[in-house]
């Protein structure tokens, strides 16, 4: 029988007691009294198992049949699953990833930069990840665990959910502009960068919270007890990143991409139910693109470079700024620095 | 910016600390549900072979397969899963139509080989990997008492992109996809513990 022993309670106190409240490592020790020998009723249950489980393993381990020849069973494959190191791989690629992008768009305001790390983010996270596990869904996990007791998450979706969320109060929406591979598909094809009217884009930025709101209910209580995950069943680019997926899927992707040719990132601006998140967080970001008043030409150049609306009154609009850095890149005093007062290549300051 | 903090500032950061605090929270409390590096995995026990391991995984090209157990199959000549005992018998009296509509079951004899009695000899039946489509036809005609139900499906991690979320798991009726610790076969967890209602 295990028996917690103590030293200092070795002699005083019950033996109920000590069990309560020694700390100590159980030492395993044979009982000399012979007090809590196994009795008979146990002895005979034991060999009642053991009699019944011989009779079960001889019904199913069967003789194999005679096949003559030289045949044996062969061994049925079984792939492995992913391992355990790739896994963390890819949580320390998505911190490494929010890093680097923090630091390219804040203090090395590098557009070409944030492009690169995007690249390879859509390699590394959309094409060789084929979009699983990712931010935006996990948003329905999350909620499905907060809500079920019984629903297990894996540390993988937790730690893609709140990452970048924890991101975008330091940083903004560092995570859209750098790591999301759905940005970066988008970004990419972005050639005639077209403005749409402050209004329409204003109504329909409304859009990603009633999808937010729409996917967190079917994901934790359902629709007629059946629980869906929208947002996975209707993503845009996740069909084109397996190179597999239903019609629906894959039209609406690439609708999304042809729209995108002129309108920059109509996913992440006006249906990412994810951006939603981001964009009410980064709000309060600690530090974000920022256009500051003492150092700006008054020219207009970052506003007319920002496809997506997002720089109003030439100041940064930090709930839908996306990071890509195209105002940096756009404004006459980054590429000149010669000209600036103070010198060095991070001409603005971030406050 | 000027040294005391304006009012703007101190909302921003007291909205920040909010913030933290409640995705420290909500982390936290995500704690005590991590199932640690599961992963999805078909019990056979529960499994009805519906035919919706085709249709719903996020793959055109379902992950599922059909795997035969093969210390469990009975190496018939007349198999039910490969035969469709509901089709026309040719003159040897053998069904002339299959079950897989993608023929990816194949047979072969195997051991000693008798040429005159077809019924004498034992096949062994494999799947051909590149055609299932996981329907689970073949698993459904192998089920007990026709079969020994030596045939299964099964989520081949060679194929699963290993979602968020199991699309199948989501749409199985019978509950039969679980999240397992260990890649295993047969969990022996019950539908409470490893599958939302």
């Amino acid at each position: 029988m295990p028996e917690h022993r103590c030293p200092s309670r070795r002699s005083n106190g019950s033996r109920r007691e000590r069990r309560l409240f020694c700390t100590g490592e159980p030492t395993y020790t044979t009982d000399a009294g012979g007090r809590h020998a196994p009795k008979p009723a146990w002895l005979v249950l034991i060999v009642l198992a053991l009699l019944t489980s011989s009779v079960l393993f001889a019904q199913y381990q069967r003789k194999p049949p005679d096949f003559g020849g030289a045949y044996g069973f062969p061994t049925p494959e079984h792939p492995e699953p992913r391992a355990d190191w790739i896994r963390i791989l890819d949580i320390a690629a998505l911190a490494a990833a929010l890093g680097t992008g923090s630091w390219l768009i804040l203090k090395r305001r590098s557009r070409n930069g944030v492009l690169l790390l995007s690249i390879g983010a859509l390699a590394y996270f959309g094409f060789f990840r084929r979009g699983c596990i990712c931010p935006i869904g996990s948003i329905q996990n999350v909620t499905l665990a907060l809500v079920d007791s019984r629903y297990l998450i894996s540390i993988g979706v937790i730690a893609f959910f709140f990452l970048p969320l924890a991101a975008a109060l330091l940083f903004g929406r560092v995570f859209c502009g750098s790591v999301c591979p759905h940005g970066a598909i988008q970004d990419l094809v972005l050639l005639r960068p077209t403005k749409v009217p402050e209004r329409l884009d204003r109504a329909l930025r409304f859009l990603p919270y009633a999808y937010l709101g729409l996917a967190v209910l079917f994901a934790g209580w359902g629709l007629y007890q059946q629980r869906r995950f929208l947002i996975c069943e209707w993503d845009p680019f996740v069909g084109l990143f397996r190179v597999s997926g239903s019609f629906h899927m894959l039209a609406i992707g690439a609708g999304l991409l042809l729209l995108g040719m002129f309108f920059g990132r109509p996913y992440c601006r006006w249906l990412c139910p994810y951006g939603a998140i981001l964009a009410l967080l980064s709000r309060v970001a600690w530090k974000n693109v920022q256009i500051t008043p003492d150092k700006e030409l008054d020219c207009g150049l970052c506003a007319e470079a920002c496809p997506y609306g997002a720089i109003r009154n030439l100041r940064a609009d930090r709930a839908s700024c996306v990071a890509c850095a195209r105002c940096y890149e756009s404004c006459p005093r980054h590429r000149q620095p010669q000209a600036a007062p103070g010198g060095g290549d991070s001409l603005i300051q971030v406050s | 910016m000027s040294e005391k903090s304006t009012r703007r500032q101190f909302i921003d950061r007291s909205c920040r600390i909010i913030g933290f605090a409640a995705i420290g929270g909500a982390a936290g409390l995500l704690t005590h549900r991590v199932s640690g590096n599961a992963v999805y995995q078909v019990d056979p026990a529960k499994c009805t072979a519906c035919d919706l391991c085709r249709t719903s995984c996020v793959l055109s090209f379902s992950a599922v397969k059909a795997v035969n157990q093969f210390d469990k199959c009975g190496y018939c000549m007349l198999c039910p899963a490969y035969f469709d005992v509901n089709s026309a018998p040719n003159e040897r009296g053998i069904p002339s139509g299959k079950v897989c509509p993608q023929d990816a079951l194949k047979r072969r004899v195997v051991g000693k080989v008798d040429e005159e009695d077809p019924n004498n000899n034992y096949y062994e039946y494999t799947i051909d990997e590149t055609r299932c489509d996981g329907c689970g036809k073949c698993v459904k005609a192998c089920k007990p008492p026709m079969g020994n139900g030596s045939l299964r499906l099964e989520i081949r991690y060679a194929r699963c992109v290993e979602c968020n979320e199991c699309a199948i798991m989501i749409a199985c009726p019978a509950l039969a996809i679980l999240r397992v610790p260990v890649p295993g076969i047969s969990p022996a967890r019950s539908a409470e513990e490893g599958k939302h209602a």
